[in-house]
């Protein structure tokens, strides 16, 4: 009954908390840009906008099934990804599998926007998978540092060994290196200035999202509230000691997420190449001294 | 669509009619809804030609800020709702308006920017020029000026709000209910190999927006192209088997 | 055995029966109308008894003899086949039923020499059993020769390129026959004989420097046959230019022979301890270390070059070389884990190699080119293909849900839980590398838009799309129960005398992280059927459009406007590493044909009679040291 009520509540609580994340996004950049900003409900219009559209096109059964895949590995993705209250199935998969879960939704839309026969989505696939390439790199570096520090790969044990002892367990001051190249792979894997390579709009016309119109773009602002979610929850369980209740919690969350939104509007867009060479120099090496650190320690 | 009456081919017969207006509260409900989000979503999509885009970065930007009422830009036309004609259109780019247009999803709307797309405006006696927007493609709101301001350019975005809110915005259905005669006018333009790799017709029948006027004389030149099939077509055809629908 | 069998048969006698009778058949009868189905039904009948011997073995039959028996110099060799060699046999007659049931059909009766095809993949089968049950090191040996032939013969059918690289081929894996040859006779001066028993007993007895001679000859020699980097590169066009299913069979199973070597020779006789031991002096670095670090160099560096293949065909191969790699890593962690990884990769990559090869050949049987230039769109032509081949993609990129993902998840386990954190970054680096290949190869064939000469494509037969298909679906299965596979594989684990690793029916149990697929797929189909609700109640319903029907910024499409990115799919990862690995390969390929130059002028000087004193001197020396070594430790 519980693990029921987990399967539920888990995607909807990070579909909810990810509409707050867009919302904060939207808002910060306007203020940034000394706007007023969209109005509180800006991210439910939109979605309910789009799957009210009357006409729906699409590019074959491939592309459909793409949205399924996308909602349905990211809704599996939440269930994996322990939260305050809620453990639900992470018992019986680990970070390194919630990771390639992640993968799941990508390869989803990369199918379903090649379906579309679009140059300018391929284009933008094979940006996108370029600069997962990139900000991967160091992520696990990140990752496999972090799951050696805590001797685990379960992210409730992960969570509990960071709670132990207040904020000087967390993985942010037990491995402040590792947490630092973690923050930067993160902003990389957001898909925010300068790492936006793989949406461009003047360039190549949003790339992957160039076909997509109706329930198929409004499946694709649905993903962008999981995606959000899901790197700042992550990011939190790793280095932040995830968090007792939802109160501690949601704060760090946000906070990942406002660290990256906030410097993103001061960049421009770096060229595919200078992502790759920026991501494996400098969060890699970071990250590499992080890992020695650990490994000596 | 309460104003619309879907022709359903082989309806089975029933007691009695059910009337449009009689539909159930909950599909009254959602539809209020949705018009309700609509009016507060809205995606646009700037169709540059003209000099009225210099217009568009203060409405966009901090000096009067679109986002505040739920307007924002967009790139392609799948992911647009009004498609912005900002200022006069020559022949040939109305041709990319008219594929635009039709490549953008319903509900949709069109907004004509300055005078140029009211009547051609100082281009009222150009050769090249189109005069009257909504002779091609069903068209929502005019801002009438040379050229009008960021304030008029709000006023219109909420007067389409305003519109959308009480579902009377329903201009794009009649692209779908008098295609033929729209089309008439664009062969009249262009000729009559005109067509667009979009199947009007057949989206209307998929949808059930199909009325006297979507299929006339001019749908049937189209059907012709069915002539040129893939292989078959002459080198020097333009946009040759574009239409596949049209392919035997 | 569960049935009787005539004449005191055992069942590896009636096996190689079975292979001995269908290679000669084959080669007779092969281009017969019906010779194609003869050959699946006789590979069939070799997997009921490989299977039926497996039954055997888990009721504890320990290993089954042969009534084979061979007297060499004195010494009689005999074959009997154990749990390790009983699981790569399964393989090979899967992977042999597979591919002559591919063959069986359309594909059979389209090529020019069915019956050197089926002959071949049936000689290959034979001498395989005779490698794999193999009772010391000079059957080894004999068997390791006739299988090297017997894959030669396959390639060169095909002409051409094949022929080119079959030579290479055989160029690497004489060169590979020499090693082991030296090290058996290594062996032989330390224990007096071939036999494996032999070898284990005088293994205490060897000094440090002839074990790592030992080492270093089983490694190399066994290693060219996996394409170990530095010998990587004969292997792709070998494996790329012969036709259909016999392509997949040597993807899938051919290479694996070096490893099931590799295990036999360095887990099963050396052992994981001696290995340890053996360290170099000054540094701790142990010998597996140094194969630890080989296997991720063959790990990442193949994997991409495959990234840069416009060949779907070299694609695969490619990445065939990089996922040895990753068995070969799992087995030296040494861990229980590591070790059911490694195997268990070895036999999903079987399964999912062979569908996505065969997938493939299949759209080159019906376009006629597997450029990934020349081609796209195919998926509305070919439905089945694609579904074969997206599986398969999702498999080789070890996504959940298939069974890729629980071998590769069980080897960065392994390494993460030993604390090998540059060998785990290695192993998620080539994965992330095949994560972008196998979309390339998917996109560009079966995505994007389809060309004019592709219009009137039909589907491949069913006798073609049902093997892959089957083979796809093995690969759902196992990835959603691995435990099914693992059972497998304890077998082999078994015989290698490592612990078993303890396993459910999905996935194992550990106290740093458990993985249990049943829910993981369970969940990932259910959240896609919530994702298909979703789809289908909310909005109105779809309307499918076609290809011309796209944003083109205003611009009208048509049918002889070419409108889709495939020619360098990655120009801006190429601009990063292209410079690094080509000239990596250039230089490396350059520098072993140096070596070849300056050793073949070093023996030519040798032979010339300016040495000969020298020569017969060196001989001389050798002999008696030869038989000084023989009668010492035989006696």
């Amino acid at each position: 009954m519980t693990l029921l009520a987990d399967l539920i509540l888990m995607p909807l609580v990070a579909f909810v908390v990810g509409l707050l994340l867009v919302l904060m996004a939207r808002r910060v950049r306007a203020k940034i840009e000394r706007r007023v900003g969209p109005p509180f409900l800006q991210p439910v219009y939109d979605i309910v906008k789009l799957y009210a559209k009357k006409t729906q096109v699409s590019h074959g059964v491939m592309h459909d099934l793409a949205i399924m895949m996308l909602l349905g590995g990211f809704i599996t993705a939440e269930i994996f990804l322990p939260v305050p209250g809620l453990d639900g199935l992470a018992e019986h998969g680990d970070l390194i599998t919630l990771v390639y879960i992640m993968m799941v939704p990508m390869l989803g839309l990369a199918l379903g926007v090649g379906s579309c026969a679009n140059p300018n989505g391929s284009i933008g696939i094979s940006r996108a998978l370029t600069a997962m390439l990139a900000y991967d790199v160091p992520y696990v570096v990140v990752i496999v540092g972090a799951c050696i520090s805590y001797g685990t790969t379960n992210l409730i044990d992960i969570v509990q060994i960071q709670q132990q002892g207040g904020p000087a367990t967390w993985g942010a001051a037990t491995m402040p290196i590792l947490a630092f190249a973690g923050l930067l792979a993160t902003h990389g894997m957001l898909g925010k200035e300068p790492f936006e390579i793989y949406i461009a709009p003047a360039e190549i016309a949003t790339g992957p999202m160039t076909e997509m119109s109706g329930k198929y773009m409004g499946a694709l602002f649905v993903m962008q509230c999981f995606q959000l979610y899901t790197v700042g929850v992550l990011y939190t369980t790793m280095f932040l000691g995830g968090g007792e209740n939802w109160l501690f919690f949601l704060p760090k969350v946000f906070a990942v997420i406002f660290i990256s939104v906030a410097v993103t509007n001061v960049y421009g867009r770096y060229k595919t190449d200078d992502v790759i060479r920026w991501m494996w120099k400098w969060p890699t090496g970071i990250a590499l001294v992080g890992l020695a650190l650990v490994m000596v320690r | 669509m309460s104003d619309t009456t879907p022709v359903i081919p082989d309806q089975p017969e029933v007691c009695r009619t059910v009337d449009a207006e009689e539909r159930g509260v909950w599909r009254r409900v959602m539809d209020r809804f949705a018009d309700h989000c609509r009016a507060r979503s809205l995606f646009v999509l700037h169709y540059c030609t003209g000099c009225g885009a210099i217009e568009l970065p203060p409405t966009i930007t901090s000096r009067f800020d679109m986002e505040r009422v739920g307007v924002s830009p967009m790139v392609t036309p799948r992911q647009a709702d009004i498609l912005l004609i900002t200022g006069y259109l020559s022949v040939k780019t109305l041709k990319r308006v008219i594929l635009s247009y039709e490549q953008m999803q319903s509900p949709k709307y069109v907004l004509g920017f300055g005078s140029c797309t009211i009547n051609g405006g100082m281009y009222w006696n150009s050769y090249a020029t189109v005069k009257r927007l909504d002779q091609y493609i069903p068209a929502d709101g005019f801002i009438a000026g040379c050229m009008p301001r960021p304030e008029a350019v709000q006023q219109v975005f909420l007067d389409l709000m305003k519109k959308i809110d009480a579902g009377q915005a329903n201009a794009w259905q009649d692209y779908y209910l008098n295609y033929d005669r729209y089309l008439g006018n664009q062969m009249a333009l262009f000729g009559e190999e005109w067509h667009t790799p979009v199947d009007v017709i057949a989206e209307a029948e998929h949808y059930g927006y199909v009325g006297d006027g979507t299929r006339g004389r001019f749908t049937e030149i189209l059907d012709r192209h069915a002539a040129y099939a893939l292989r078959d077509a002459p080198e020097d055809y333009p946009e040759r088997g574009a239409n596949e629908r049209l392919l035997p | 055995m569960p049935f009787a069998l005539p004449f005191d048969m055992t069942s590896l006698d009636l096996l190689m029966a079975i292979a001995a009778a269908a290679t000669v058949l084959l080669y007779l009868f092969g281009t017969a109308r019906l010779g194609g189905y003869l050959a699946t039904l006789l590979h069939g009948a070799a997997l009921a008894v490989t299977v039926a011997m497996g039954l055997d073995l888990a009721a504890g039959a320990g290993a089954i003899p042969s009534s084979l028996r061979l007297t060499v110099l004195g010494q009689q060799l005999a074959w009997t086949l154990d749990g390790l060699g009983w699981f790569f046999l399964l393989l090979t007659t899967g992977a042999a039923f597979f591919s002559s049931w591919y063959m069986a059909g359309e594909w059979g009766r389209v090529q020019q020499r069915a019956r050197i095809q089926h002959g071949t993949l049936a000689l290959n089968v034979l001498t395989m059993v005779l490698l794999l049950s193999a009772g010391d090191l000079l059957g080894l040996f004999i068997g390791w020769e006739f299988v090297s032939w017997a894959a030669f013969a396959m390639m060169i059918q095909a002409g051409g390129p094949a022929t080119q690289a079959a030579y290479r081929y055989m160029l690497y894996a004489l060169a590979g026959a020499m090693a082991l040859f030296a090290a058996i006779l290594v062996v032989h001066g330390a224990a007096g004989g071939f036999g494996f028993d032999q070898m284990r007993a005088a293994l205490p007895d060897m000094s440090t420097g002839m074990l790592w001679t030992l080492f270093a000859l089983f490694a190399g020699g066994f290693g060219v046959k996996m394409a170990l980097v530095p010998t990587h590169l004969w292997q792709a066009p070998a494996y790329s230019y012969t036709p259909g299913a016999s392509s997949a069979f040597l993807n899938a199973v051919s290479a694996r022979m070096g490893l099931f070597a590799l295990i036999l020779s360095l887990v099963k006789l050396i052992g994981f301890d001696t290995l340890a031991g053996l360290r170099i002096p000054m540094t701790g670095i142990e010998s597996t270390d140094i194969l630890a670090w080989v296997a991720a160099i063959t790990m990442v560096v193949p994997t991409y070059i495959a990234l840069m293949q416009t060949d779907a065909r070299m694609l695969l191969t490619w990445h065939g070389i990089g996922q040895g790699g990753y068995m070969l890593l799992g087995i030296l962690v040494a861990t229980p884990l590591g070790v059911a990884g490694g195997l268990l990769h070895v036999f999903n990559y079987a399964t999912y190699q062979m569908a996505l090869i065969l997938a493939v050949f299949a759209v080159i049987h019906r376009t006629g080119t597997a450029d990934l230039d020349e081609l796209g769109g195919l998926i509305t032509r070919m439905p089945l293909t694609y579904v074969a081949l997206l599986m398969g993609i999702i498999g080789l990129a070890g996504l959940p849900p298939m069974n890729g993902f629980v071998s590769k998840w069980m080897i960065y386990k392994a390494l993460i839980v030993t604390q090998q954190p540059l060998l785990s970054i290695a192993a998620f680096v080539g994965t992330l590398g095949t994560i972008l290949s196998v979309y390339k190869l998917i996109h560009n064939i079966f995505l994007g838009q389809l060309r004019v000469e592709h219009r009137e494509i039909r589907e491949a037969p069913w006798s073609m799309t049902l093997p892959m298909l089957v083979l796809a679906g093995i690969g759902f299965v196992t990835g959603f129960a691995p435990g099914l596979a693992l059972s497998i594989v304890d077998q082999a684990q078994a015989a290698m005398g490592v612990a078993l690793l303890p396993h459910h029916l999905g996935g194992v149990v550990l106290a740093t992280g458990s993985l249990n697929m049943l829910w993981v797929v369970g969940v990932l189909v259910g959240a896609i059927g919530v994702g298909a609700l979703i789809f289908y109640v909310l909005g109105n319903r779809r309307f499918e459009t076609h290809q011309y029907d796209n944003y083109a910024g205003g611009h009208f499409l048509s049918a002889d406007i070419r409108y889709h990115f495939s020619h360098e799919f990655y120009p801006g990862l190429a601009r990063v590493i292209g410079p690094w690995y080509r000239g990596w390969v250039v230089r490396m390929e350059h520098g072993l044909g140096v070596l070849a130059e300056v050793s073949g002028d070093l023996w030519h000087g040798v032979f010339r009679a300016a040495y000969t004193p020298l020569y017969v001197l060196i001989v001389a020396v050798l002999g008696l040291f030869w038989a000084g070594g023989a009668g010492g430790f035989g006696s």
